[in-house]
C-alpha cells in the first residue's frame, strides 16, 4: 500500500526525533476521523450485537439476554426467506438494468461536444434529486388520480381502468425499478464514462486501420479494458440494491400482502411495525451485516483478481 | 498489507468499546421517567401551559373542533399533531426512543392494550374512578387501557362502523331508497343491484383489501350480530373460521366474482383513500365510518348525493351490532405537565362538554348520557348511529397484539380476507396464522 | 466522420428523446404543482396553493427547512473538517496505525445504515444526542467518511511534498503549512467532500426516519409523513410542491458545481 513504511531499519538520533513528531501529528490530525468512528460506529456496532443477543422490545427496553432466541424467531419468521428472495430478485434486475444503461449512455456521450454535454447534464440531473423526493415524485406521477402514467398504460391496456402500477406485487416490482433506473443511470453513466476514458484513444485507432467494426472494437477493446469499472459498478450497485429501503417504504411500504418487503424493510418492520422488537430487528440487522461483508469481500476479491 | 495486525487492533479497538455501551445500558431503558401523578387536583391545572397532543389522521376533523374549543375556553392550550395511520405504531415506537411522547397520546383503541401493557401512559387510576359519570362513558376505551386493574386511558373520540348506501344509486337501481339491508343476503343483492347498473366507475360495494384495520372495522360487526366471536377472551387465540365470518366473507367473494361487484381497487386499497369512493358517488352500499359521514352529510347540504346509514346486519335478520372504535386517550409517561393534561382529560370528560363539542357538531360523543338525552334535534341518521352504541352490542377487541395480528400492513388477518375474497381459501390454515400470532408465537 | 447523415440525424433525434424522458419527471412536478387538481389546494386555475398548504403543514414548512438546513450544515462542515485532517494525516504523516486508519474509515461503506441505526437509537438516549439535528448530522458525515477521506487523501497525495517543506522551512508549522500551502490547492476536492454531504444530507430519508421526532423532521421525512395526512385523500398537490421544495436546491447546487461533482467521482474511480 505504501513505500514508506518499511523504512524503519536504520534509525540515527535526529531521524527518530523527527519520527516521533510526526507520529504525534499522524494521529492529531486523524483523530477527529477516529473519534467519529469510535463513538458512531464501533460503540453501535458492539451495541447492535449486544441488543441482538438480547430481549429487547421497542416500547419496554432491555430485559437481558436470551441468546439465540431473537435468531430463531428472525429465521422462522414467514417473511425471512420471502423478503431475501424478493431483494435478491430486485438487486439482479436492477443490476442488470444500471450497468447495461449506464454503459450505453457512456458510450453515447463519451466525446465532449456540446450537444453531449446538453445531454449529459440531462441525464445526469435526476442523480442530484433525492431518493425519497425521487420516490415522492414518482408516487404522484404513478397515482391513478393525478398521474398522466396510469391513463396511458390504461389505454394502452396494460393495467385495470383507475387501478395503480402499485396494486400488484410484479408491476409494483417494476415500477420501483423504473424510479431506480431512472435517479440512478446516470450515475453509473458517469462511472463508466471515465473508464472510457481511461482507455487509450491509439488502440480504436490501431483497431480501425484494421478495419474492425464498431460491434468487434466493442467487444475486443472497450468491454475487457473496462472490465475493472463494470466491476466496481457491480459492486455499488449490488450492495445498494441488497439495502433498498427508502424507495419500498415510500412507494409499497412492503405491500401489496408483502410482496415487495425487502430485507432492510423487515428490520424496520420488525422494529416498529409488527413485533416492535429491536432484539429481532438488531438479529436481522447483524445477519444482513455480516452477509453483506462476505458479499462485499468476494466482490472486492474479483475485482483486484481483474486489475492485474 | 499485514491483514492479521489489522483484524487484532479491530478486535482490541472492540472490546474496549465493548464497555462503554455495556455499562450505560445497565439500567434498561423503558422503565425510565415515569411521570408522578400521585398530587394532580381532581379537576387538573389551568395555568396557561402548552400541552401538547397526538392523534391519528383519520379523526383529525373531530379532533381539531375538540382541540380548538378547549383553547377557546382555557388558558393552557393544547397544541394537536396529526399523525398518519400506517406511521403512528412507528412513530410513538420511536418517540419513547427518544423520551419525545407528547404529554397527551390519543391512539387507536385496538393498539391500547399493547401500548398500556408496555408503560407508555401514566397510571392515572385514581383520577379516572373519581369521575361522576364514569360509568356512562364508553367503557370499551377504558378497559382497552386497564393493565392489572390500572387505569391509564379515557375515551378521546368515538368512531363506529354503519351500514351505508348511496340513496341516488339505489333509485337508479330501482331499490328502495329508504331501505338499506338489514341482513348480509340482503347486502350482497342489493350491491349486484347496483352493479347491474353498469354505470363506469360505479361498484355495489367496496372493501379496503389492503388495509387490516378497516377491514375488522367493516367485517367483525356481522360476525358479533351473530352472536358470534372473533377471538377467545383473552385474545391470545382467533377464532375466525365459525360460520357467520365465513358468510360474510362469501358475501364479498361473491360481489368480487361480480362485474362491477367491489370497487376497483377493492383488492389493492391499503386504507389511504379507502373511504374516498363511496363519498365520491361511486358505491353502492358498504360499511363505513360515522367519523367520515360527517363531510357527507355537509356536500348532501350543497347538492351532492343522499345517503342512508342502518346498523351493520349479521346474517340473521333483526341483529346487528357495530365495532366500537376510534381513539383513545391518556397522559403519556413523559409528560411534564400531568396536572394541565388531566385537565383537558376532565374537561371532556364532562357531559356539558360532550355535548358542546360533539352532539352540537353532529359528532358521536364518547358519553352514553349525552348520546340519549342530547341529540333530540339532530339527523335521525345521527340517532342511528348513536343508537348502535347506546343497545350495547357493539364491541372492541381487546388484544395485546392486536396490531401485529389484525393492523399491521401484511398481517395474517388481511392475508385470510384477500385469500377468502380473491383467491383460494383456506380459512382454517389462515385463522390459524393469526391464532400463531396472537399467541405471541 | 464517415457516418450518413440521415443516421446522425436518427443518432440526434433518438437521444433528445432520451434525453426529454430522464428531463420529464422533474418538468412535471415542477408544473403539475401549480396546476389545478382535484382533491388538492389548488382545485381551480393555476396558482400557489398547494405551497401555502405545505407553508402551514404542521409545524410548517419554515421549521423543516430550518432542521434540514442546520442537519446539512453539520454535514458539510464536519465532512469538510474531518476528511481534509484526515486525509493529510493518511497521506502525510508516516506514523503505524496509519494504514490501519485508512482502513477502518473504508470499512464503513461495507456497514449498511440500517444495521447502524437500531443501535443508534438507544446509543443516543445514552450519550445525551438523541432526537437532536446534531446527532443526525453527525450520523450522516460517518457515512461520507469513506469516499471523502479517500477523495482528500488522494488530494493530498497529488501535491509534491516540496510545497509544504519550503514552507516549514519558512517557520511554519505543519498545521500552518496546512492553512496556507495545501488547503488553497486541495479546495476543489473540499468542495466536492462539501458538495457530496450537503446532498447526501439533504436528501437523506432513512436516518431521520429512526433518530428524529416530528419537531425535528428534515424536509423528506416530513414530506412523506404530510402524503397522508388525512385518510380517505391523499393530497397529491401538496407532495408535489414539497417534492419540488426539495428539488430546486440540489438542482441549482448541482447545475451550478456540476464539475465538482464530476470531479468528486474522478477522484474516487481512478484510483480505486
Amino acid at each position: 500500500m505504501s513505500s514508506v513504511s518499511n523504512s524503519a531499519a536504520a534509525v540515527p538520533e535526529r531521524k527518530s526525533t523527527a519520527k516521533a513528531q510526526a507520529f504525534k501529528r499522524g494521529i492529531l490530525y486523524a483523530l477527529p476521523d477516529w473519534v467519529m468512528i469510535v463513538v458512531l460506529f464501533f460503540v453501535p456496532i458492539v451495541l447492535l450485537v449486544y441488543m441482538a443477543f438480547s430481549r429487547w422490545s421497542l416500547l419496554g427496553g432491555n430485559r437481558g439476554v436470551n441468546f439465540p432466541d431473537n435468531f430463531v424467531k428472525v429465521f422462522e419468521h414467514k417473511l425471512f426467506w420471502p423478503s431475501i428472495g424478493f431483494t435478491l430478485e430486485y438487486t439482479v434486475i436492477v443490476t442488470i438494468f444500471l450497468l447495461i444503461l449506464g454503459l450505453g449512455l457512456a458510450l453515447i456521450v463519451q466525446e465532449s461536444t456540446k450537444w453531449n454535454n446538453v445531454l449529459r447534464t440531462c441525464f445526469l440531473l435526476p442523480s442530484a434529486t433525492g431518493l425519497a423526493s425521487a420516490s415522492l415524485l414518482f408516487y404522484a406521477l404513478y397515482s391513478p388520480q393525478v398521474g398522466p402514467l396510469t391513463k396511458i398504460l390504461s389505454a394502452l391496456g396494460l393495467v385495470q381502468e383507475g387501478g395503480s402500477v402499485l396494486a400488484t406485487g410484479q408491476s409494483a416490482l417494476w415500477a420501483t425499478i423504473i424510479v431506480i433506473v431512472w435517479r440512478f443511470s446516470g450515475y453509473y453513466m458517469l462511472l463508466m464514462m471515465i473508464g472510457l476514458q481511461a482507455i487509450p484513444g491509439d488502440l480504436y485507432e490501431a483497431a480501425r486501420m484494421d478495419g474492425a467494426g464498431t460491434w468487434r472494437i466493442f467487444r475486443s477493446i472497450t468491454l475487457p479494458l473496462m472490465k475493472p469499472t463494470i466491476v466496481m459498478c457491480l459492486v455499488y450497485c449490488v450492495t445498494g440494491s441488497i439495502l433498498a429501503f427508502d424507495q419500498f417504504f415510500i412507494l409499497t411500504k412492503g405491500g401489496p400482502n408483502n410482496s415487495t418487503m425487502t430485507v432492510v424493510q423487515l428490520i424496520y418492520n420488525f422494529a416498529f411495525d409488527s413485533k416492535k422488537d429491536l432484539g429481532m430487528a438488531a438479529a436481522l440487522s447483524l445477519i444482513v451485516l455480516i452477509a453483506l461483508v462476505i458479499i462485499n469481500s468476494i466482490q472486492m476479491r474479483g475485482m483486484r483478481d481483474n486489475t492485474k | 498489507m499485514a491483514f492479521n495486525k489489522v483484524t487484532r487492533a479491530l478486535a482490541g479497538i472492540a472490546a474496549a468499546a465493548m464497555l462503554i455501551p455495556l455499562a450505560a445500558c445497565g439500567g434498561g431503558s423503558g422503565s425510565t421517567g415515569a411521570a408522578d401523578t400521585s398530587d394532580i387536583p381532581a379537576k387538573g391545572t389551568d395555568d396557561g401551559t402548552t400541552i401538547t397532543m397526538w392523534t391519528r389522521s383519520p379523526l383529525e376533523r373531530q379532533a381539531k373542533g375538540v382541540v380548538e374549543a378547549y383553547n377557546k375556553s382555557h388558558k393552557n392550550q393544547v397544541k394537536l399533531e396529526i399523525i398518519p395511520n400506517d406511521d403512528m405504531e412507528g412513530k410513538v415506537g420511536g418517540a419513547t426512543q427518544t423520551d419525545s411522547l407528547p404529554d397527551i397520546l390519543a391512539g387507536d383503541v385496538v393498539r391500547i392494550p399493547y401500548w398500556a401493557s408496555e408503560g407508555i401512559f401514566a397510571d392515572i387510576t385514581k383520577q379516572i374512578d373519581g369521575l361522576d359519570n364514569l360509568k356512562d362513558l364508553q367503557q370499551g376505551h377504558i378497559e382497552a387501557g386497564t393493565v392489572d386493574g390500572a387505569k391509564h386511558t379515557l375515551p378521546f373520540i368515538t368512531d363506529v362502523s354503519v351500514m351505508v348506501w348511496n340513496k341516488n344509486l339505489y333509485k337508479e337501481a330501482g331499490l328502495d331508497p329508504e331501505q338499506g339491508p338489514k341482513s348480509i343476503a340482503e347486502f350482497t343483492e342489493q350491491a349486484k343491484k347496483i352493479a347491474a347498473l353498469n354505470k363506469d366507475g360505479v361498484a355495489g360495494s367496496y372493501l379496503a383489501g389492503q388495509s387490516g384495520g378497516a377491514l375488522v372495522f367493516d367485517l367483525f360487526p356481522s360476525v358479533w350480530a351473530d352472536g358470534e366471536n372473533v377471538m377467545n377472551d383473552d385474545g391470545t387465540e382467533a377464532t375466525l373460521d365459525n360460520d357467520s365470518m365465513k358468510a360474510v366473507l362469501d358475501a364479498y367473494k361473491e360481489l368480487a366474482n361480480t362485474q362491477n361487484g367491489l370497487g376497483a381497487g377493492s383488492k389493492e386499497e391499503t386504507g389511504a383513500t379507502w373511504t374516498a369512493p363511496f363519498a365520491n358517488g361511486k358505491i353502492g352500499v358498504m360499511p363505513y365510518p360515522n367519523t367520515s359521514l360527517n363531510d357527507i352529510f355537509d356536500a348532501e347540504k350543497s347538492g351532492g348525493f343522499e345517503v342512508g346509514v342502518t346498523p351493520i346486519p349479521g346474517t340473521k335478520e333483526g341483529k346487528t351490532s357495530t365495532f366500537l372504535g376510534g381513539d383513545a386517550m391518556g397522559i403519556s409517561k413523559d409528560s411534564k405537565h400531568v396536572a394541565q393534561a388531566w385537565n383537558f382529560l376532565y374537561w371532556l370528560m364532562q357531559s356539558d362538554t360532550q355535548k358542546e363539542v360533539f352532539a352540537d357538531n353532529g359528532y358521536t360523543a364518547s358519553n352514553i348520557e349525552t348520546l340519549k338525552t342530547a341529540y333530540d334535534d339532530a339527523d335521525p341518521r345521527i340517532q342511528t348511529i348513536n343508537s348502535t352504541i347506546i343497545d350495547g352490542n357493539g364491541k372492541t377487541p381487546k388484544s395485546a397484539a392486536f396490531n401485529e395480528g389484525f393492523n399491521a400492513a401484511g398481517s395474517p388477518w388481511q392475508l385470510l380476507v384477500q385469500n377468502a375474497v380473491w383467491g383460494k381459501s383456506d380459512l382454517k390454515a389462515d385463522n390459524q396464522a393469526v391464532t400463531d400470532v396472537l399467541a405471541g408465537n | 466522420m464517415t457516418t450518413p447523415l440521415w443516421k446522425r440525424v436518427i443518432a440526434r433525434v433518438l437521444e433528445a428523446l432520451l434525453a426529454i424522458i430522464f428531463v420529464s419527471p422533474l418538468i412535471w412536478v415542477v408544473v403539475s404543482s401549480f396546476s389545478p387538481q382535484k382533491g388538492s389546494a389548488q382545485s381551480e386555475g393555476w396558482g400557489i396553493a398547494n405551497y401555502l398548504t405545505l407553508f402551514g403543514y404542521q409545524e410548517g414548512l419554515p421549521k423543516y427547512l430550518f432542521n434540514s438546513v442546520i442537519v446539512s450544515l453539520v454535514a458539510v462542515v464536519f465532512s469538510v473538517v474531518v476528511c481534509t485532517l484526515a486525509g493529510y494525516s493518511f497521506s502525510r504523516f508516516d506514523y503505524p496505525g496509519r494504514n490501519l486508519g485508512f482502513m477502518v474509515t473504508l470499512s464503513i461503506l461495507m456497514v449498511p445504515y440500517a444495521s447502524l441505526l437500531i443501535p443508534l437509537m438507544v446509543w443516543f438516549k445514552d450519550i445525551g444526542l438523541n432526537d437532536t439535528l446534531l446527532g443526525v448530522g453527525l450520523v450522516i458525515t460517518l457515512f461520507q467518511l469513506p469516499m471523502s477521506t479517500f477523495i482528500m487523501r488522494n488530494a493530498f497525495d497529488a501535491i509534491p511534498k516540496d510545497m509544504e517543506e519550503a514552507a516549514m522551512v519558512d517557520g511554519c508549522n505543519s498545521f500552518q503549512a496546512l492553512l496556507r500551502i495545501l488547503v488553497p490547492v486541495v479546495k476543489p476536492s473540499m468542495v466536492t467532500v462539501g458538495l457530496l454531504a450537503f446532498l447526501e444530507a439533504w436528501n437523506n430519508f432513512m436516518i431521520p426516519l429512526y433518530l428524529s421526532s416530528s419537531a425535528k423532521s428534515t424536509l423528506p421525512l416530513a414530506m412523506v409523513n404530510m402524503r397522508q395526512q388525512t385518510m380517505g385523500v391523499i393530497d397529491y398537490g401538496a407532495t408535489e410542491a414539497g417534492v419540488v421544495v426539495l428539488l430546486i436546491p440540489c438542482a441549482i447546487l448541482f447545475l451550478a458545481l456540476q464539475k465538482y461533482y464530476v470531479k468528486g467521482f474522478m477522484a474516487g474511480a481512478v484510483k480505486g
